[in-house]
């Protein structure tokens, strides 16, 4: 096992990893501070803010040879036997140095500038930079050019990092960012009439140590300090891209992409990023409703759980529809409850929606065209009750052959997702229950109207198309009125205490052998559940030949 | 963008063109490209940044970003029928070349970097032209006046311009 | 000293000098036509490394070392690129030999691809060269007609072409890396290393850099052998195992202040002093000088104590400055402000930075920012120590940058403000009598325009 030295301390790196310094002091807990340098990005070793002392140790005598000058650790490659001095007093001054450079030109903006709280250029000030401005001053403020529909740029801020560019060239591969001059009087701009307007365009921003490139749609909406931060799915299409919903005092305020290397790596893109507006939408349904002589009323919500329950308990026969959209956790669960009212209720696959085609970007990052979480973990809950993934249609087939007369129909789709002539079918029911987010030509043949949550209200986990479970918690509170999915069909349940997605997932993982990965621990990176279907498999061929 | 009136002519394509097969990749040509623009047209405008994009398989970004690293060409309209390039670079400074440059723009009645209103000439400052050994110097198009002085450059200024 | 019988100028003044008949009418071709007929490309490069010839570009890096350092039983292509771009103030000795005696650069580019087995050599040349361009043209044209390039030269599977390609006035295009990003086509910012240009160069292939001046002494160590090149020059310090010499004529240029400026040819070593009193005809206008560059105005200054230093690749780092650089000598006499002389330095580096690295592109810009508010009257005798703190921390030497533009624009502040403290001093003091004591950060002049 190759070993390396920072500061004194080994560590041993896994036989095979390629590390920088940067990487590799991560491991020893040490941060190197950095600009330009990206684990998705080529290694550019501009900034040279990085820079540390490096040296090799003689393997048989511990001898050790330092390089006399300072070297990115960047692009210092962490072999076996490879020292790294981060905290030495050269490192430190030079740091001051390119710390005190970046500021000699650079606007200060803080007050009236978005990235203040998680601006690097900050960050480093306070920990590495001169303790006195040396150089002349200049106060001014930064100018401001637009990028494209979602991005702008405030010119002066920007410290060269050449991130965003490199971003365009090499993983969007749209190269519409470039840089413009020469020495000091770079800049960043676009071509005229070639805007920045890729589909990933929002990445960039994450990408920017400080607060040259700004979210449009988040300018000037928030201060940073005030938002909570939690780890979430995005539910835009079937990749499941790991993101943070950002939030304060229950208003989401952005979507930012977290690290998996597994499903997106460090990316989002726009149509997920910037697509979460209708969280606090003014069309959302709140104040669940009973059908009385063809009018609704509103009713508690703990008297038409109570109301359903006892209805439930007696018609001929009952169909739930399992939106795509719903957890693991809520899909398993209503269809438990389902199962326990009427042993023969028909459990099926909810609408698919399915936009356009997949499309793939440079670097393999793909946006696809099945337009929600969770179609692969509902069809496994449909399958462990059913003989094959039914849909709506064979619902229809049932209702219309008169067996089944109550249905229980979850949606939470951010678009219109049911026609006119599909939701007259439902008609013949004597109790249909719907549960959604907007309105519908069902909800408004509904006999129960039950407004439900949007991904940011709820709690559980959801499989991408690579069969990739991945947990979300919840960020904000739903809007008065409106009670989650998974809390509603707990306490139809009668189970005791509050709903805990963790302890629904280990109690379905040991009971569908789909998700028998999930049963233990999930990390914040999902877990692939092939890896137990294959030893599942093995077992059923292994049970079959014996 | 606009692409209604193209800016490269045939001749121009076929001489971009014949650069192809010297280097493995089409981008190496972004600079013959542009000189072979900028030579006939004393200025590359973006229009011909597209095209020259289109030819080569690249963004225009990715032109333009080169392009103007340079300095050297000019975009939003041409430079003067004769370009000067009065060296600024110690030698020459040395021997009074900023005070030539400085006497023949006040002469010319323009700063360094702009062009006569008659479009007649352009006067810029160089950093070192490489002709130390004929200090001060300047460059006209393919002509390297020597030993400049504030007669003889006043003289060129007045030349260019026709007038007496 | 005896008079040195010049043989990279030799042909320079015959008429025609640039043509290939005039060339071969005094032997011009022989040694491409040996070395290609009776020599391996080991041997070649065998013979160059055994010359210790030193590059002339500035670096002086062994020249048979770097050639190789390419990799053995690469499939190819092999690149060699020849920086033309020679834009170091007060060098002028490439276009000479370009303008003059074009034919002696191509047959020491052709012996050269012949040892490295590259069969595409591109000439960047810099726009400011028209001369050359079409001399150097002229030429290739020539060799092609007479089957010194193109397919199978001399009957033998070894082919070549020689491309002219032209820059357009970056002095950052004669970095070796960043000239091979902008022979690739985009802006010129020196490459990080590793991985080196003889591993991964241009068009991600092994490629070699070499300076026109160097091409020009492989013909001639071909043509009369490394024991010649080794007669003339300074040799290696026997108590240093490390110093290769400083072997073979060099062409110096000398401008500024003095009677003959030019491009003279001489054995590496001469002195400062000799170059300007026995080629220059002395300091011009009956002065004294008071300072000089030694080579190319990135090396720094010589005070007038120093010139006697000798020009070689050793001297002038004894004296404090970076070396012998492209060994162009500019000569500063006594009237000379140093703060002019620093100002248009600094003018000149923070032009030229390519912008990339964040020392380089700041500090050039904040040096230059302080000598403009020196000479506007405002500066401050703290100005100096922070100049002198740029001047020792920004460069390829400490580490802080990617390449040595910002060693260039170090050097010289840290000569001139250490040479010539006290006429610094002197002149904030008098031009700011009531603020050049403050310490304080002080308010920017008003932007000036681009440059």
């Amino acid at each position: 096992m190759p070993k390396v030295i920072v500061n004194g301390q080994e560590i041993e790196l896994k036989a095979g990893e390629k590390l920088n310094g940067i990487q590799a002091a991560q491991r020893a807990g040490v941060d190197i501070p950095h600009y330009c340098w990206h684990a998705g990005l080529t290694v550019v070793a501009s900034c040279r803010m990085c820079l540390v002392e490096t040296g090799t140790r003689n393997a048989e005598t511990g001898a050790i040879t330092m390089v006399p000058k300072l070297v990115p650790a960047c692009q210092t490659p962490a072999t076996d036997n490879t020292i790294f001095i981060t905290n030495s007093e050269k490192v430190q001054q030079a740091r001051a140095m390119v710390e005190e450079d970046l500021l000699i030109d650079h606007p200060i903006d803080c007050p009236i500038c978005d990235k203040a709280g998680e601006c690097l250029l900050q960050d480093y000030h306070f920990e590495h930079g001169q303790d006195e401005r040396r150089a002349d001053i200049r106060p001014f403020t930064s100018r401001r050019r637009e990028m494209g529909d979602t991005v702008t740029l405030f010119i002066d801020r920007c410290v060269m990092c050449t991130r965003c560019v490199r971003f365009t060239r090499e993983i969007s591969g749209s190269s519409e960012l470039m840089v413009i001059n020469r020495g000091s009087h770079e800049e960043i701009d676009v071509f005229p009439g070639y805007p920045l307007d890729n589909k990933l365009s929002g990445n960039v921003v994450d990408l920017c140590p400080v607060g040259a490139l700004g979210d449009k749609d988040f300018l000037y909406q928030q201060r940073v300090w005030f938002m909570k931060k939690h780890p979430g799915i995005c539910t835009g299409c079937s990749t499941g891209c790991s993101i943070t919903v950002e939030e304060n005092q229950d208003t989401v305020y952005r979507l930012k992409p977290r690290t998996n290397p597994h499903v997106n790596q460090w990316w989002m893109c726009d149509e997920g990023r910037y697509g979460y507006h209708y969280v606090h939408s003014d069309k959302r349904l709140t104040g669940a409703g009973k059908l009385e002589d063809s009018d609704y009323k509103n009713v508690e919500w703990s008297h038409i759980i109570t109301d359903l329950d006892e209805r439930l308990r007696k018609v001929r026969g009952l169909g739930v529809v399992l939106s795509p959209h719903l957890t693991v956790e809520e899909a398993y669960l209503l269809a438990t409850y389902a199962r326990s009212v009427d042993p023969n209720a028909m459990i099926v696959l909810g609408h698919v929606p399915v936009v356009g085609v997949d499309e793939t970007f440079k670097n393999g990052f793909t946006i696809r065209a099945e337009k929600c979480p969770n179609r692969r973990g509902i069809e496994a809950i449909v399958l462990h009750y059913m003989p094959k993934v039914l849909t709506v249609d064979d619902l229809l087939a049932e209702i219309a052959a008169g067996r089944i007369n109550a249905a229980w129909v979850t949606g939470g789709y951010k678009e219109p997702w049911i026609d006119e002539s599909t939701a007259v079918q439902f008609e013949a029911l004597d109790t249909l229950i719907v549960q959604d987010i907007f309105s519908s030509p069902l909800w408004e043949r509904a006999t129960y109207q039950l407004p439900g949550a949007v991904f940011a209200e709820r709690e559980g986990s959801y499989v991408n198309y690579a069969d990739r479970l991945q947990n979300a918690v919840w960020a904000v509170r739903p809007p008065a009125g409106v009670r989650v999915e998974a809390s509603v069909y707990w306490q139809l349940l009668g189970r005791p205490g509050m709903y805990k997605a963790r302890r629904v997932l280990t109690e379905l993982a040991g009971e569908i052998p789909y998700f028998a990965a999930a049963a233990g621990a999930v990390s914040d990176v999902g877990v692939d559940l092939k890896v137990n279907l294959l030893a599942a498999k093995s077992e059923v061929v292994s049970a079959a030949v014996s | 963008m606009s692409t209604a009136e193209h800016v490269l002519t045939d001749e121009m394509i076929a001489e971009i063109k014949s650069y192809f097969p010297r280097y493995p990749t089409r981008q190496a040509v972004t600079l013959p490209a542009l000189h072979i623009v900028n030579e006939r047209l004393r200025e590359v405008p973006l229009q011909a940044v597209v095209e020259i994009a289109e030819l080569l398989g690249l963004a225009p970004a990715e032109v333009q970003d080169t392009l103007s690293f340079y300095g050297f060409f000019k975009q939003g309209a041409p430079h003067g029928e004769v370009r000067a390039w009065v060296c600024r670079s110690i030698s020459c400074a040395l021997r009074g070349g900023e005070e030539v440059l400085e006497h023949m723009c006040h002469v010319a009645g323009i700063e360094p970097g702009e062009t006569t209103a008659d479009g007649k000439l352009t006067l810029e400052f160089a950093e070192c032209l490489g002709a130390c050994d004929f200090a001060p110097c300047m460059l006209a198009g393919k002509t390297l006046h020597k030993d400049l002085t504030k007669e003889t450059g006043e003289q060129f200024v007045k030349q260019v311009r026709g007038s007496r | 000293m005896a008079k040195f019988e010049p043989v990279l100028l030799a042909n320079v003044d015959n008429p025609d000098s640039h043509t290939l008949k005039v060339y071969e009418a005094s032997g011009g071709y022989k040694a491409m036509k040996r070395a290609l007929t009776e020599m391996t490309p080991v041997a070649v490069i065998d013979l160059v490394k055994s010359s210790n010839l030193r590059g002339r570009g500035g670096a002086g890096f062994p020249t048979g070392l770097k050639w190789s350092f390419l990799p053995k039983d690469h499939p190819g292509p092999i690149y060699m690129c020849i920086n033309a771009d020679e834009s170091e103030p007060g060098t002028f000795n490439n276009r000479i030999l370009m303008e003059e005696d074009p034919h002696q650069v191509i047959e020491g580019i052709i012996i050269g691809c012949f040892a490295t087995r590259a069969q595409t050599a591109y000439i960047y040349l810099r726009y400011e060269y028209p001369l050359s361009y079409d001399r150097l043209q002229g030429a290739i044209d020539e060799c092609y007609k007479a089957g010194y390039l193109g397919k199978n030269i001399l009957g033998k599977e070894f082919s070549l072409d020689i491309y002219l390609h032209r820059g357009a006035a970056a002095y950052i295009c004669g970095e070796e890396t960043g000239l091979i990003e902008s022979l690739e086509g985009k802006r010129a910012w020196p490459r990080i290393k590793p991985p080196f240009p003889a591993v991964e160069g241009v068009f991600r292939k092994p490629t070699v850099v070499n300076n026109i001046e160097t091409m020009a002494c492989v013909t001639q160590i071909l043509a009369r052998g490394a024991d010649w090149f080794k007669s003339i020059g300074i040799p290696a310090d026997p108590k240093n195992p490390r110093d290769p010499g400083s072997y073979g004529p060099k062409l110096y240029c000398l401008s500024g202040h003095v009677n003959k400026p030019g491009c003279y040819e001489a054995p590496l070593g001469i002195t400062c002093r000799q170059l300007i009193d026995e080629f220059g005809g002395g300091v011009w206008k009956g002065r004294k000088a008071k300072a000089a560059i030694p080579g190319g105005i990135s090396m720094g200054l010589l005070s007038e104590a120093e010139l006697d230093t000798p020009l070689d690749f050793a001297g002038p780092g004894r004296v404090g400055c970076l070396g012998l650089g492209t060994a162009a000598v500019v000569v500063l006499d006594e009237t000379v402000s140093m703060v002019d002389f620093l100002h248009n330095s600094c003018r000149f580096f923070a032009h030229e930075s390519c912008g990339q690295c964040t020392p380089c592109r700041e500090g050039t810009e904040w040096s230059l920012r302080m000598l403009d508010r020196i000479k506007a009257g405002k500066g401050r005798l703290r100005d100096l120590d922070l100049l002198l703190e740029i001047g020792d921390t920004i460069g390829i030497i400490p580490g802080t940058t990617i390449c040595g533009l910002s060693d260039g624009a170090a050097w010289p502040i840290k000569n001139a403000i250490r040479k010539f403290r006290g006429e610094f001093e002197e002149y904030i003091k008098r031009t700011n009598p009531t603020g050049y004591m403050v310490t304080d950060a002080v308010d920017a002049l008003p932007i000036l325009a681009a440059h």
